[in-house]
């Protein structure tokens, strides 16, 4: 391919876009199944249940410290499916390219992937390609269908949660959220601070076969507080954390402090909120505990009768509630 | 003609009188009984829900006589209201009776506060022979606990939380005597019969004298002690041990916020112990103030050769004095006889704790001597606190003794209304009927408790008044744990501007047809165009404001963070200023942050521009409680030097939309002039302010007319500058108004969200 840029050729259908999925795409996310001349995928025989999640990544920068949007799509993806108790097998792929934008980026955007991708151990199966006129799009949307399979006796889900159930954290939140904000502010500091964005899926696989699991949840958008509301919506009970018992790594911590930023709020892109029977908490933690991306995992609170609100017991001894997220909140004190 | 008058006069006649207004729970009734008996009238006196009623019969001129007395001679905490008086048909009775209450029509239903210990109760207290001396829940008709002991209504015993104690004998004896002062004093009783203390210490439970003397053991010892009060728990120390109020300090996790103290009543006018350590000598509003059946806390300076330990109100000249205000507190300070720490018994910003379990649950951290008694609070109730300003009474915390709060608006509202208040020191508020009513003071609505007790109050309210709202009014800022909950209900919302609620709480007070320009300083709220403002001049009055003029916007880097840290707004202004200050490299990346409008909103509040004045004068670099900057500033300026220093002209600008821009820029030099002392830099910066005050007045005026100006919002606790504008104001020919009801601060937004939901929609 002799291009520098994608060009709106590169989208319609001929040669260029021919070249473009030959030489780039299927290049580096090859796999028995993927065949770029086929309309569909014919996946082989799986049993349990089969689960499909499918999502969008828009993230900005592109290309940020400890990931791209790339391997953001495989990630986010792959999550979804692990915390709902599956294993992961395929991928399907939808690239949204801006006109103008620049190829050796797009290369490393899909290496990318593909590398998170082999490292989850999931196939991209099936993909598409469109090219979006120059200012119609923010130079690259991805757009990812995932598969999986659930073993038949597995059952999570927010109904089976019950007072008393202990509320586990896999790691530090906040860091995707600052790294990002950092990376796409250009404030110069990013280098030290990596996103947390990773495959929960070996989490999620030491903690399945725990009869006392009852649900499980990656912080993305919204980050911790928003998976606490869903949870106390949809059980109508309280969920209690202990600020101390919270990961913060320390950057973000300060990240946090002089910009004004509630880490609470924050999205992850590799952790797991787990909500596991009182009496094997502590054995949930030792497995998570086991992991290298589970090392600083804790218990951090308890799910119990009460008002359906989050309430973060406090360093100095105090309650506080943490209210659901707004669209970017003002603020009301001062 | 002349005979026909004599035979007349001799015809015997009845009356009938429906008398409304706060005529529950204060003797009323007794006081109509002896009336009668002393005019020779027949009839009999009767409490409705809401009112009492009146029917006598006797001669045409005692008639008359028993009329106007029951006005004129009506007790000391009675404010009887005539809603109608009628000749009705003869009939002849035997005598004047006090009969059975009728729970009926609900709407004139009025709750009186908590009062102190009236003086007749205190001297039978502290007489040896009586059968209640040295009795802690000692009270009558005109004194007692009422909002915090009331259940239901009507206001009877067993619609109380002393429904669980059976009168004795004696007791009951008093209580059914009409010509008793204790005749159907609902919260009676005695040490036979009624509530009692015990102290929880690690020494053990112990009862009754003992547990007084211990507690007063203890205090001397330096121990911090919880005592439950009237309203709820106290948080006691002795105000002269720097130690002990350090450790309440620490164990607190309350740094620096000024601590309130309980002085003992002594000397004739009980203000002997007040005088040694504060300025009272001068100030007979305060003292008026300190000795009134409210016993509100009232702010007042530190005598320079006061005992008084300095950790009370670290970096202020004022401290909140308060005189003991039930039995308990008269026997304790007597007892000690020295001033002790008073503070709430709370985990901060939330309501005073209530109920034994959970105040030994969750103080303690802070304590484990607990002076408890056994009779239920029924809803918090926290110490009212009032400083005086521009020569009147203005409420900072309106609480116990003082709410609720009741105002007659005529015709004001078509419909029930219930305003839920702001998301800081909230209160709330019902309208109906042309009346509105204010709760006490509930707290900060970040934290579970505070919100139960919001809830509870408003329940409460609703069905002791059995108001049935057709609408909430709610701030119009979402994000309020207030406006959270009323979007949950299924009523209709009025969405109320902040700044609007604030000037028709004050509009509120006066009559409705009047212009007003009223400016409404404080930290932030919500403004119409989605900026947080706090500086803003409106025009008009209540239900019609229009923003007229502004201080000069600047963004807060870091949002809600700049309300506990003002050195955010010192490097805000200073940045819009084009100033670095020295050590800023630390702040590359929130500069940044800032000067690309990330967390950093938009805002015109001049209770930010003191922040940033106080940490500009090296005052204060982070805050641990609200208003500590404006305080500290307000503090240290000094008015003899400082008048001399010169005033900064805050220029004002016309925006193309007509709106008037007052830039502050020209103070930032002023305050960073270290050639001259922080405390004229400090004055100097009051003086701006109130003179831009002036010049906002008088430009305005030139164009367009008002009736009256009006300084409102939490900025206007700021004696020093609310009394240099209603002076420079006064001398330029304009009348200044600030709020008498409520408070200034948040706390009034509530009624302010009445007014304003009122005239918005019908």
């Amino acid at each position: 391919m002799d291009d520098t840029h994608i060009s709106l050729a590169h989208g319609n259908g001929g040669s260029y876009m021919r070249e473009l999925i030959e030489t780039l795409f299927a290049r580096h996310l090859v796999n028995p199944l993927l065949n770029v001349q086929a309309d569909a995928a014919a996946l082989p025989f799986m049993d349990g249940i089969i689960m499909v999640t499918t999502d969008g990544f828009t993230v900005k920068p592109l290309e940020f410290p400890g990931g791209t949007i790339g391997s953001l799509a495989v990630h986010g993806t792959v999550n979804d499916l692990a915390v709902s108790g599956a294993t992961p097998h395929y991928l399907t792929l939808n690239a949204f390219i801006e006109e103008g934008f620049e190829i050796v980026r797009l290369e490393r955007i899909v290496a990318s992937l593909a590398s998170a991708a082999r490292e989850a151990n999931v196939a991209v199966v099936a993909g598409d390609t469109k090219v979006l006129p120059r200012g119609e799009g923010g130079g690259l949307y991805l757009a990812a269908t995932g598969v999986g399979v659930k073993p038949k006796n597995v059952e999570l889900g927010l109904n089976r949660i019950q007072p008393g159930d202990a509320i586990l954290l896999s790691g530090p939140i906040g860091d995707h959220g600052i790294a990002v904000m950092l990376a796409r502010e250009q404030f110069g500091l990013s280098g030290e601070l990596l996103s947390d964005a990773a495959s929960v899926f070996p989490l999620t696989q030491a903690l399945v076969p725990l009869k006392g699991l009852r649900f499980m949840r990656d912080p993305t958008r919204g980050g911790l507080t928003t998976v606490l509301h869903e949870i106390c919506r949809a059980t109508g009970l309280e969920a209690r954390l202990t600020q101390v018992a919270i990961p913060v790594r320390e950057q973000v911590a300060a990240v946090c402090e002089m910009l004004g930023y509630d880490p609470f709020y924050l999205a992850c892109e590799g952790r797991v909120v787990a909500v596991v029977e009182s009496t094997q908490a502590r054995e949930a933690l030792a497995r998570l505990q086991a992991l290298p991306q589970g090392c600083q995992a804790a218990i951090i609170g308890s799910v119990n009768i009460g008002r359906a609100q989050v309430v973060l017991e406090t360093e100095l001894g105090g309650e506080r509630i943490l209210d659901e997220l707004e669209d970017d909140p003002l603020p009301r004190i001062c | 003609m002349k005979d026909q008058q004599i035979i007349r006069q001799a015809e015997p006649q009845a009356r009938r009188w429906l008398v409304g207004g706060r005529v529950q729970g204060v003797g009323f009734r007794p006081f109509v009984f002896r009336l009668a008996h002393r005019f020779s009238l027949t009839g009999h006196v009767q409490n409705t829900s809401s009112h009492v009623l009146i029917e006598a019969a006797g001669e045409e001129n005692m008639l008359d006589a028993f009329g106007a007395a029951l006005l004129a001679e009506a007790p000391p905490l009675a404010r009887p209201e005539v809603v109608r008086a009628e000749k009705i048909f003869y009939r002849k009775r035997d005598r004047f009776e006090i009969i059975p209450s009728s729970a009926t029509a609900k709407e004139g239903i009025h709750i009186p506060p908590d009062y102190f210990l009236c003086d007749d109760c205190k001297q039978e207290m502290l007489t040896p022979h009586n059968r209640r001396y040295r009795y802690p829940f000692i009270n009558c008709t005109q004194c007692g606990p009422r909002y915090t002991l009331i259940t239901k209504l009507p206001y009877d015993r067993p619609n109380t939380t002393m429904a669980g104690f059976e009168l004795c004998p004696a007791c009951r004896a008093e209580y059914e005597n009409p010509c008793n002062r204790r005749f159907h004093a609902e919260p009676i009783g005695c040490a036979d019969c009624g509530p009692q203390l015990f102290l929880s210490s690690p020494r053990g439970v112990i009862g009754g004298g003992p547990a007084l003397a211990a507690t007063v053991t203890a205090l001397r010892q330096g121990e911090i002690l919880a005592v439950k009060g009237i309203g709820g728990y106290h948080l006691m120390c002795d105000a002269h041990n720097e130690a002990a109020i350090e450790r309440l300090r620490a164990n607190k996790f309350r740094p620096h916020k000024p601590l309130a103290l309980m002085f003992p009543w002594r000397g004739a006018d009980g203000l002997e112990q007040v005088r040694q350590e504060l300025e009272i000598d001068q100030d007979f509003l305060a003292q008026e103030l300190l000795c009134s059946p409210a016993r509100p806390i009232v702010l007042l300076r530190r005598r320079s050769k006061s005992m008084l330990a300095e950790s009370i109100a670290p970096g202020i000249r004022e401290i909140g004095a308060m005189l003991p205000y039930s039995p308990l507190h008269h026997l304790l300070l007597d007892e000690l006889n020295k001033p002790v720490v008073a503070t709430s018994g709370n985990v901060s910003g939330e309501p005073v704790l209530t109920y034994n379990i959970e105040a030994e649950a969750r103080l303690a951290h802070v304590t484990r001597f607990f002076l408890h008694h056994n009779r239920p609070i029924s809803r918090p109730a926290d110490d009212s606190v009032c400083r005086v300003i521009a020569g009147k009474t203005r409420f900072i915390r309106a609480g116990r003794g003082v709410s609720p709060i009741e105002l007659n608006l005529p015709g004001l509202f078509s419909r029930p209304l219930v305003a839920v208040g702001g998301h800081m020191k909230n209160s709330i508020a019902l309208g109906w009927n042309g009346r509105a009513v204010v709760s006490p003071h509930i707290g900060n609505l970040d934290t579970p408790r505070s919100m139960a007790v919001f809830e509870q109050v408003i329940s409460d309210f609703q069905r002791l008044y059995g108001v049935v709202p057709q609408a909430i009014a709610c701030d119009a800022h979402r994000g309020y744990a207030s406006s959270r909950w009323a979007a949950r209900q299924d009523l209709p919302l009025v969405r109320v501007w902040h700044h609007h609620a604030h000037a028709s709480a004050l509009g509120i007070e006066h009559p409705l047809d009047l212009t007003w320009l009223v400016f409404t300083w404080d930290g932030i709220g919500l403004g119409e165009d989605g900026t947080l403002w706090g500086g803003e001049t409106l025009l008009g009055r209540p239900g019609t404001w229009r923003r007229i003029a502004s201080m000069h916007s600047f963004r807060l880097p870091g949002g809600e963070r700049a309300g506990r840290e003002p050195w955010r707004s010192a490097a805000a202004l200073c940045w819009e200023c084009g100033i670095d200050l020295a050590g800023e490299p630390d702040l590359a990346l929130l500069k940044n942050a800032w000067g690309k409008g990330l967390n950093a909103p938009v805002t015109t509040a001049v209770g930010r521009l003191f922040d940033g004045a106080a940490n500009l004068l090296e005052l204060i670099g982070r805050a641990s409680y609200e208003g500590q900057a404006g305080m500290y500033l307000e503090n240290i300026a000094d008015v003899e030097t400082g008048r001399n220093t010169g005033v900064v002209d805050l220029p004002i600008s016309r925006e193309s939309s007509g709106l008037l821009i007052v830039d502050w820029k020209p103070l930032i030099p002023a305050l960073l002039n270290k050639e001259v002392p922080v405390p004229q830099r400090a004055m100097q910066f009051h003086q701006s302010l109130a003179r831009s005050i002036v010049a906002q007045v008088q430009r305005i005026h030139a164009s367009t007319p008002f009736d009256r100006v009006g300084l409102t919002g939490g900025v206007f606790q700021n004696k020093l500058l609310a009394e240099l504008a209603v002076s420079q104001l006064a001398a330029a020919g304009f009348n200044a108004y600030l709020p008498e009801k409520t408070p200034c601060n948040d706390g009034g937004i509530a009624l302010g969200q009445l007014a304003e939901a009122a005239f918005s929609h019908g």
